[in-house]
């Protein structure tokens, strides 16, 4: 068996930093577009609407069925042949740009139903007094609804941003070089002599990633409760 | 854009024997998951605060990291790991390299799906009153009995539609074990298409064949949901179906 060298975790660790904000980026990217799609696909479940509704559950239905690997590849392939019937030709794209679509399209069924529940967790009567001392429906919304969806929605937008961190290192498999992507290449470069180390620092740095988004989210959830007993 | 159907027909021939390869993984994972996963919940539960420690350590680790990473480390891991064991501390002759590499797809799902699992019993646990373990034990069950025959029964109306979700997930993580040179459904869809470059072919072809087989997999949850929540509907309705069907 190869001898297995510690000291060179904490090595790859430098190397692979410079690309954690390509993984952000991707985060990030998605959670935008993805919330988008995601909140029209809401909508779509919440008003009365039967086609709306029959469109946003077989969205879900079919996401919900979908290995990320295999979106991932279908967009990458598939993508630009279809563009490419419409005269648009995007064989030049960034890689990001398809990852950042096909996570953002997996995204969007995980927050619709994040944004459903938490808008149904919300007591109508709450609107109903809003908009009964005289607040504006937009208003009612704004101020006394969505402050409330909020909170109820943070622990499954928590768990979903976390998901999407751990699934967005399959961007690798198309030739992105985020994290993961990077230590793929040092391992590549080393003639996999050192797969081990690497995989051992991508697990640190995914780990405590994952803790502190978690942490994070649970010190903003209670910030928001500490605010509501102390009363407005 | 124009699709080679012809291709997308003999894929997807092609594509259905990987379907055994992935169920099996599926069906394996969870026969072992599960006892492992019930383990690690009654570790979480109980009193010792090391065992709880380390459970909540391994659930966070697993849960915390990809699952495209555990993959990669474990088979770069194992096969050298276990042939060194064999060859130099057993001493026998045996060639690890020629294992079916499902087994290497059986150790990392399991691994991680016995993390999820544990989770979804302790919260399905949770939701059984505890006057029903003490109502149990004060009619003369030992905690044995009261778990197979009162406990679990309850819990597991609550937990399934979480197994459920845990299964849909686990069918498709099944897709990386192209990653170990397991023959599933998607390994199999991408050496065909790595032939003539019929990558999106291909892909349509499993995007569907995954549809179906989850569609599958939520049918036969639905089915036992319904009979796993029996109990509660009052006797007096079970028995008049009985007379009647």
């Amino acid at each position: 068996m190869r001898p297995f060298h510690p000291q060179y975790i904490l090595e790859t660790l430098p190397q692979l930093l410079p690309f954690l904000p390509v993984t952000a980026a991707i985060v990030v990217g998605t959670v935008f577009f993805g919330s988008l799609l995601g909140a029209l696909l809401a909508a779509g479940k919440i008003r009365k609407g039967k086609v709306g509704q029959f469109l946003a559950n077989l969205y879900i239905y079919v996401i919900r069925c979908i290995p990320s690997i295999v979106l991932l590849f279908l967009v990458y392939y598939g993508l630009p042949e279809l563009l490419n019937a419409f005269g648009i030709d995007i064989n030049d794209a960034d890689k990001a740009f398809f990852v950042i679509t096909t996570f953002s399209l997996l995204f969007a069924a995980t927050m619709a139903e994040v944004f459903r529940s938490a808008y149904e967790a919300v007591d109508r009567g709450q609107r109903e007094a809003a908009v009964s001392v005289g607040l504006t429906e937009f208003q009612a919304f704004y101020r006394i609804v969505l402050p409330q969806c909020i909170r109820v929605a943070i622990p499954n937008f928590t768990n979903a941003l976390v998901n999407l961190m751990k699934e967005g290192s399959l961007a690798y498999t198309i030739g992105l070089i985020d994290i993961m992507g990077k230590g793929q290449l040092i391992i590549g470069q080393n003639q996999s002599s050192y797969s081990l180390e690497v995989y051992l620092a991508l697990f640190i740095l995914y780990w405590v990633l994952t803790v502190l988004i978690e942490k994070g989210a649970a010190l903003w959830e209670r910030g928001l409760y500490r605010e509501l007993k102390k009363g407005v | 854009m124009n699709l080679d159907l012809q291709f997308m027909a003999e894929t997807f021939i092609d594509v259905l024997h990987g379907i055994p390869v992935t169920f099996q993984i599926v069906i394996v994972t969870l026969l072992v998951s599960a006892p492992l996963g019930f383990l690690m919940t009654v570790t979480k539960l109980g009193d010792g605060r090391i065992g709880r420690r380390a459970a909540a350590a391994y659930v966070s680790f697993v849960r915390g990291t990809p699952v495209v990473l555990q993959i990669l480390f474990l088979y770069s891991l194992l096969p050298t790991l276990l042939n060194y064991l064999i060859k130099e501390v057993c001493g026998l002759s045996y060639n690890i390299f020629t294992v079916n590499p499902i087994l290497y797809a059986y150790v990392v799902f399991i691994l991680n799906t016995t993390a999820v699992l544990s989770e979804v019993f302790r919260s399905a646990l949770l939701t059984v009153n505890k006057g029903q373990m003490e109502a149990a034990l004060s009619i003369g069950m030992n905690r044995f009995q009261a778990y197979v025959r009162i406990i679990i029964p309850q819990a597991l109306t609550a937990a399934l539609p979480n197994i459920c979700n845990t299964t849909v997930n686990l069918l498709k993580s099944t897709s990386l074990a192209f990653m170990m040179t397991v023959k599933d459904v998607t390994a199999i869809a991408k050496i065909d298409a790595s032939f003539g470059y019929n990558y999106l072919e291909a892909y349509l072809v499993i995007f569907f064949i995954y549809i179906l087989l989850c569609s599958l997999v939520q049918g036969v949850f639905h089915l036992t949901e319904r009979a796993a929540a029996a109990y509660k509907k009052p006797a007096s309705v079970r028995n008049a179906r009985r007379v009647f069907s």
